[in-house]
């Protein structure tokens, strides 16, 4: 967040939003279709806390009827980039969107703090700096510290946000994946294909067993899966901070890395990781040496659930899993990538599974990048609606594919006992399928 | 920063419910109605009828302005708070007080979201018919302010039609009770009928009692594609020749048709003149026996192509082409505004006419859509309102659409309200005297011209 600001400097930075975003405010009718999909609307009820009221705050800016204040800049930072209200818009305005076009030309012309600067210039750049200062962190969990720590909440009495961060922790692998499996994954069986896979910064950090078995079901589906090394944040972060010019370098080294490897498809299992792989293709647009490789790197880019709905052929025997699912969308999925049949369609397929959706629509359950951190209180009340949403569906699992959701819905679960178990939908299918082999 | 007035208002109903910043006060000085807006001096989320007291009696002692505002999807400007003062929000007055089954009535507060009302009388097998276009975010008492219509009332009428009592709250702080459960109540003049569609100018509405209907048990769908639109306005005609009164009866034009081909793609014929989405509903044989009718209608007027839906689904698909008309035209131009004339049904060719006279004379692009059945139509004007010169031209057409509205029979205003944005015809369509009979009755409930000013009355020229 902003530390002085100039108000003066950002109004005008705003002013130049090229014709296409200035046409995007324009063309909201300011009917209201988005209010009732919007979570901070839902939760606070107040047309600032709206989509509607984003883009009038934006345009009054733009035109100097509204300082860009203190508060013009929190407000810019309510939004939880869910893109819900891009899913619901008549005018199809691109609200989320503006919100972050609106964050980049604040912080252009905002001193930054100095973590800020090293987290999204230096620290996630590169995932073997990043696992090393995981380090204290995996020893605090190996020792058993954490389980004296978590007894005695000795936390709470240092600062409640730290202690609901520690209870946000999963439990770390002792190696990132990328160190732990080779470069190149052959297919099981005869090979149909080589595709690339994306190994997102939670995925290769925190979540590499969820992964491997996202790597499992692609090699045990007939391809062959090529991990490069050295891939690089996909820029999310930077993204939703305003940041674009070290987002830029990593992109363009994303796009670089996979084009010398000859993949047909480039597969991710992080939702976020694949919005914003499929978002070169505009971010690097005015990039002229890289528009045209981001352009043909984003149209490889498929979300695991996409991918595999078509890969796993009619060959392939699902075993059963005899239970009560539903699926969280990951709002950079449904309303990011406007992807929602594919993972109903692949958890269908299994024999035995139950499936009922979360009758909300695809709300957010407020895990946000890190604004379950930044915006606890509001993050809480957002998650507890989705909880109840997923109460009505009386699920034995909960099934999702990006790993914010996992970690938050993961908290929610046992911050308020509830009874459904949680998986990646990679690790789902494995299962399954392992099961289905062993039929045969 | 926190002015006086808001201090004032915080000390009376409690923090939390006072909104005054900058931002907020910007975020409050609109509704969905095009380039108005004016920002009010404080916001207040009442959450008791305590509060409306309250803010109504400080207003008063402050001889300020009080405009009453739901979710602000109104489309002539009811909400906007053209003279400043305070907007009082009812949004946060959303109890479902009781759904009597034995006596077919909803209690409601304001706040409720007319879907979510639908919602919860469906549920015990009953039914609230009206259904405004922005029925999933617009709230009850907006929808009864505005006496709001929707794509069934043709067949079962609007918001009024089904409004048994009210509890007001009058702009000095008093609180009045009107109307009973009773669908027979004539005991004195009935102002209970009088307040929908009194834009919130008379009172501050704090409890609704609806009247409920039982669920139609079945329906059929149909699309009916025209080479020529006189064929479909004589469709209209040979349906009610016929004796029947199909729940839905909406028509598109061929600019609505290639604007939502534009942006959809669901395979309408790009040089179909018009279509016309017919439902019936009702008991089975009911319906079988009007299906036929329909069909007969359709055809012996000329019809192209005749889709019927086998289910439940495919009806939700052939609905598809409507619910994409306004989404499809707003995405052509900046700017989208669009009025609600109506007619008497007979003379919808004649006003559809008017209305592509216009579009050329004042050089426009005016995509017509709407409730045929009920003669309500949209003329939906698609602009920039950067672009001075052509939004003059669009007063200039909307002036000729209105004049031929009023001199065929019809109104200037069939679901969205005078508010600002009409007020200007509205001495001509009833007149002199009607109007001086209406400042009379507003006068006896706000002497003081506090409540909603700047609504329904023409502005006196300065």
């Amino acid at each position: 967040m902003a530390t002085s600001l100039n108000a003066d400097e950002i109004a005008g930075a705003l002013a130049t939003l090229d014709i296409h975003d200035y046409g995007d405010v324009l063309q909201c009718m300011r009917c209201g279709s988005c209010l009732p999909h919007c979570p901070t609307y839902r939760t606070d009820g107040i047309e600032t806390q709206s989509p509607r009221g984003r883009v009038a705050m934006i345009k009054a800016v733009i035109d100097r009827r509204l300082q860009a204040s203190e508060e013009f800049v929190e407000h810019m930072y309510h939004c939880l980039d869910c893109r819900n209200c891009q899913t619901v818009c008549p005018a199809g305005v691109k609200v989320g969107e503006l919100v972050l076009e609106a964050r980049h030309r604040i912080e252009e012309h905002t001193p930054q703090p100095l973590l800020k600067r090293f987290m999204l210039g230096s620290a996630i750049r590169d995932q073997k700096r990043l696992s090393r200062y995981l380090t204290p962190l995996r020893a605090y969990q190996l020792t058993g510290l954490q389980k004296v720590v978590r007894r005695s909440h000795i936390l709470k009495w240092i600062s409640s946000d730290l202690e609901f961060m520690e209870a946000l922790l999963p439990t770390l692998p002792s190696r990132p994946l990328a160190e732990t499996i080779p470069d190149v994954i052959p297919a099981v069986g005869k090979e149909k294909g080589r595709i690339g896979f994306f190994l997102g910064c939670a995925m290769n950090l925190v979540f590499a067993e969820v992964s491997r078995d996202t790597i499992a079901v692609l090699t045990r589906s007939g391809y062959t899966v090529v991990v490069p090394k050295g891939q690089q944040c996909c820029g999310t972060p930077n993204i939703a901070e305003g940041e674009r010019k070290v987002y830029r370098e990593m992109a363009e080294h994303n796009v670089a890395l996979f084009e010398d490897r000859d993949v047909d498809a480039i597969v991710c299992d992080c939702a976020a990781c694949g919005m914003e792989l499929k978002a070169y293709r505009e971010t690097l647009a005015p990039v002229h040496r890289v528009a045209h490789r981001a352009e043909a790197f984003s149209a490889k880019i498929r979300d695991v659930s996409e991918f595999l709905v078509a890969a796993l052929g009619p060959e392939i025997t699902f075993g059963t899993i005899a239970e009560k699912v539903c699926f969280h969308d990951p709002c950079h999925l449904r309303h990011g990538q406007k992807l929602v049949t594919p993972q109903r369609e692949l958890l269908r397929r299994i024999p035995g599974v139950v499936f009922s959706d979360i009758p909300d629509e695809g709300q957010c359950c407020g895990s946000a990048g890190i604004y379950n951190i930044t915006h606890r209180g509001r993050a809480m009340r957002i998650l507890e609606a989705k909880v109840e949403a997923i109460d009505k569906t009386a699920a034995d699992r909960v099934v999702t594919s990006n790993p914010g959701c996992f970690l938050q819905l993961d908290y929610a679960r046992k911050h308020w006992n509830r009874e459904w178990s949680l998986s990646h939908i990679s690790q789902l299918l494995r299962s399954s399928l392992e099961r289905g082999e062993t039929m045969q | 920063m926190t002015s006086s007035l808001a201090r004032k208002l915080e000390e009376l109903v409690g923090r939390g419910k006072v909104f005054s910043s900058d931002s907020e006060l910007l975020c409050y000085s609109y509704d969905a109605t095009p380039l108005v807006s004016h920002r009010p001096e404080a916001v207040v989320r009442v959450t008791s009828e305590q509060d409306i007291a309250a803010v109504l009696e400080l207003a008063a002692q402050e001889g300020l302005p009080v405009t009453p505002r739901g979710s602000g999807t109104g489309l002539s400007g009811g909400s906007v708070p053209v003279k400043g003062g305070i907007v009082l929000l009812t949004t946060a007055m959303n109890r479902i007080i009781e759904i009597d089954a034995d006596d077919l009535s909803v209690t409601v507060e304001p706040g409720v979201i007319t879907a979510d009302l639908h919602a919860a009388v469906e549920e015990l097998g009953l039914f609230y018919p009206p259904d405004p276009g922005s029925m999933k975010i617009s709230t009850i008492g907006g929808n009864v302010a505005e006496n709001a219509g929707g794509l069934r009332g043709l067949k079962y009428g609007i918001t009024g039609d089904y409004l048994l009592s009210l509890d007001l709250f009058l702009i000095d702080g008093s609180k009045v009770h009107y109307g009973t459960k009773c669908v027979k109540d004539v005991a004195g003049y009935n102002l209970t009928k009088f307040l929908a569609g009194s834009e919130g100018t008379i009172g501050f509405f704090s409890k609704i009692v609806l009247k409920l209907i039982p669920k139609p048990r079945t329906k059929k769908t149909f699309l009916a594609l025209y080479d020529d639109i006189l064929d479909a306005a004589r469709t209209v005609s040979a349906l009610i020749a016929r004796r029947i009164i199909p729940s839905t009866l909406e028509l598109m034009d061929s600019v609505t048709i290639n604007c939502v081909e534009d942006h959809v793609h669901i395979g309408l014929p790009r040089d179909v003149a018009a279509l016309l989405l017919i439902e019936t509903d009702g008991h089975p044989e009911v319906v079988k026996e009007e299906a036929a009718g329909i069909e007969a209608a359709c055809t012996a007027s000329r019809v192209r192509t005749l889709r019927i839906a086998k289910d439940a689904k495919e009806s939700e698909e052939l609905f598809t082409a409507r619910r994409n008309a306004l989404t499809s035209l707003a995405r052509v131009k900046p700017t989208t505004i669009l009025e609600d004339v109506t007619v008497p049904r007979p003379r919808i060719p004649e006003m559809m006419e008017t209305i592509r006279e216009a579009a050329a004379k004042f050089s426009l692009r005016i995509g017509t859509f709407g409730h045929a059945g009920d003669g309500n139509l949209h003329p939906t004007c698609l602009t920039d309102e950067r672009d001075r010169d052509e939004i003059h031209r669009v007063e200039q057409a909307y002036d000729m659409i209105f004049q031929r509205a009023i001199s065929l029979g019809g109104t200037i205003s069939g679901e969205h309200g005078t508010g600002i944005t009409k007020s200007k015809y509205l001495p001509q369509l009833v007149g002199p005297k009607a109007i001086e009979v209406m400042k009379r009755i507003k006068a006896a409930f706000d002497p003081e011209g506090r409540l909603n000013p700047g609504k329904i009355f023409p502005e006196p020229m300065e």
